[in-house]
């Protein structure tokens, strides 16, 4: 029925997706109620110079955009802990200084640089099954440990100082979300690239946020909205021969109007 | 056996070096009493709220809070801020932010709500509350990890005029049934001898502490205050 799931680049991509687009709108629901959606923009961008020093190294540079994306996250967690400097300003420059020495870098390198513009746009035809084994371990990893302090996570989100005051370490908590929302950004780097990744960590929860009651069922929307925006870009981008990331991204766009809509008709109509 | 809850000893606190909020402040709070603590606004009230739950550390001095740094005693201690900052259109419900914040079984959460007169807000998002019921919410919060003291910032802030007296019967009622040691932050100066057993006066450094009836004199009251402050609220 699916001539799509016949293809074995198609399985990959379905099967990283499928635990990919679940791990960034879950961490999503955190981030953008933490008014963080900036630093895993930033996170992505910054990423470009662990790719360009892989390639230079010749390492994997999925494997090199992971370690800068979880370097440049702890960077920011530490300046933001002991400075006075403001968050968006500390995110702006490390994204922008990030992303310039990539460039430069990358054009030390003779020749055109497929990687480069894989990593820019994301490509699913690049996913390899190493890519696919990578993402899968890490990306159940982080869902367990955001289940096991879902609580935790849900309180700091709402207010550190709460938070401290019931007990929870919030320094170390803290530190402990910048990372793991860093790997999960570059984990999905290489479906949507570094431009459109933050898509999936942002469009699902405030869609859901419009029509949510409760707090685990704001988290659930979320995860169903990413998984429907996944599964229905692929399509969208398999069928009509569209880039997969655009097609992903315009895909959870069109879901959030339609709920928007949705909701506004139902106001109006009260 | 101690009988002080709290025991401050010489703090002094500063944001920025050389611009000290609170100077050389000691002060020692019993247990089970009601303790008002009250001072102009930036008389460094808040801030020495804050340094006894932990959340801030004295420059300089002590604190012991049932005989242990508040930092490592926060299981004996419930908080509630003059204001909860949190975005508005966050997603909870009060019973999700009770669990959370306590994470023990869900009777014991309505148990709560049931005392606090406020079960029916339960599934009620925690952003659509008014000033009184988020207030009410935060007390029944703090009271869940059964707390042998409870610090109240400024708690009637968020509620009307009318509602302010209610609001410490409460407050006295909790006192009652939960045997817990009360110290607040309150600018209801007129109310400190009907509410409190002692009271803490501060400007940045002490000025009073004692039973109000004896510390709360016309001279404190006017340096706190200025000149024209009654410890009485006339009623037109």
């Amino acid at each position: 029925m699916f001539e799509i799931l016949q293809l074995e680049f198609m399985q990959r991509a379905f099967i990283a997706g499928i635990i990919l687009a679940p791990l960034l709108s879950v961490l999503g629901a955190f981030t953008t109620l933490r008014k963080m959606s900036f630093f895993a923009d930033g996170i992505a961008h910054a990423s470009l110079l662990g790719v360009a020093l892989a390639i230079i190294a010749g390492v994997t540079p999925f494997n090199g955009a992971l370690v800068a994306g979880l370097l440049f996250g702890v960077l920011t967690f530490l300046l933001e802990r002991y400075t006075k400097l403001a968050t968006d300003a500390i995110i702006g420059i490390i994204f922008t200084t990030g992303l310039a020495l990539g460039i430069i870098i990358i054009s030390l390198q003779p020749g055109y640089q497929p990687d480069l513009i894989s990593f820019l746009f994301g490509n699913i035809l690049a996913i390899t099954w190493s890519n696919v084994w990578l993402i899968l371990v890490l990306s159940s990893i982080i869902l367990s440990l955001v289940f096991l302090l879902f609580r935790q996570l849900t309180l700091l989100s709402l207010s550190e100082e709460l938070a401290w005051t019931s007990g929870i370490s919030t320094k170390y908590l803290n530190l402990f979300f910048y990372i793991m929302v860093s790997v999960s950004v570059v984990l999905g780097v290489k479906l949507l690239g570094i431009i459109l990744v933050s898509a999936l960590l942002i469009t699902p929860p405030v869609t859901a946020k419009l029509i949510t009651q409760s707090f685990r069922s704001y988290v659930f929307l979320s995860v169903i909205f990413s998984l429907i925006a996944f599964i229905g870009g692929l399509f969208v981008s398999y069928y009509f021969d569209f880039p997969s990331g655009a097609s992903i991204v315009v895909s959870a766009t069109t879901i959030f109007a339609i709920v928007f809509a949705v909701k506004i008709t139902w106001q109006n109509s009260k | 056996m101690n009988t002080e809850a709290v025991e401050v000893n010489n703090v002094s606190f500063e944001y920025e070096k050389g611009n000290e909020v609170v100077k050389d402040v000691s002060f020692s709070i019993p247990i089970n009493s009601t303790t008002m603590l009250i001072g102009p606004n930036g008389s460094g009230k808040t801030t020495l709220l804050k340094i006894m739950v932990g959340l801030l550390l004295p420059s300089s001095g002590s604190v012991k809070v049932y005989g242990v740094e508040p930092k490592d005693n926060r299981s004996d201690t419930g908080y509630v801020p003059q204001k909860l900052y949190f975005d508005q259109t966050f997603p909870i419900t009060v019973k999700e932010f009770l669990k959370f914040s306590y994470g023990g079984p869900d009777k014991y959460v309505f148990e709560m709500l049931e005392n606090l007169g406020i079960r029916d807000l339960a599934g009620s998002l925690i952003g659509k509350l008014s000033g009184g019921q988020l207030q009410r919410v935060l007390i029944a919060r703090s009271l869940l990890g059964n707390p042998k003291i409870l610090f109240l910032d400024e708690p009637v802030s968020g509620i009307d005029m009318g509602g302010e007296q209610n609001f410490y019967d409460l407050i006295k009622e909790i006192q009652n049934k939960f045997d817990v040691t009360v110290v607040m932050v309150s600018h209801e100066v007129h109310l400190v001898s009907r509410i409190a057993d002692q009271v803490i006066c501060i400007n940045k450094e002490m000025l009073c502490s004692g039973a109000p009836e004896n510390a709360l004199l016309p001279e404190v009251v006017e340096k706190l205050y200025g000149k024209h402050t009654s410890l009485y609220k006339h009623h037109c």
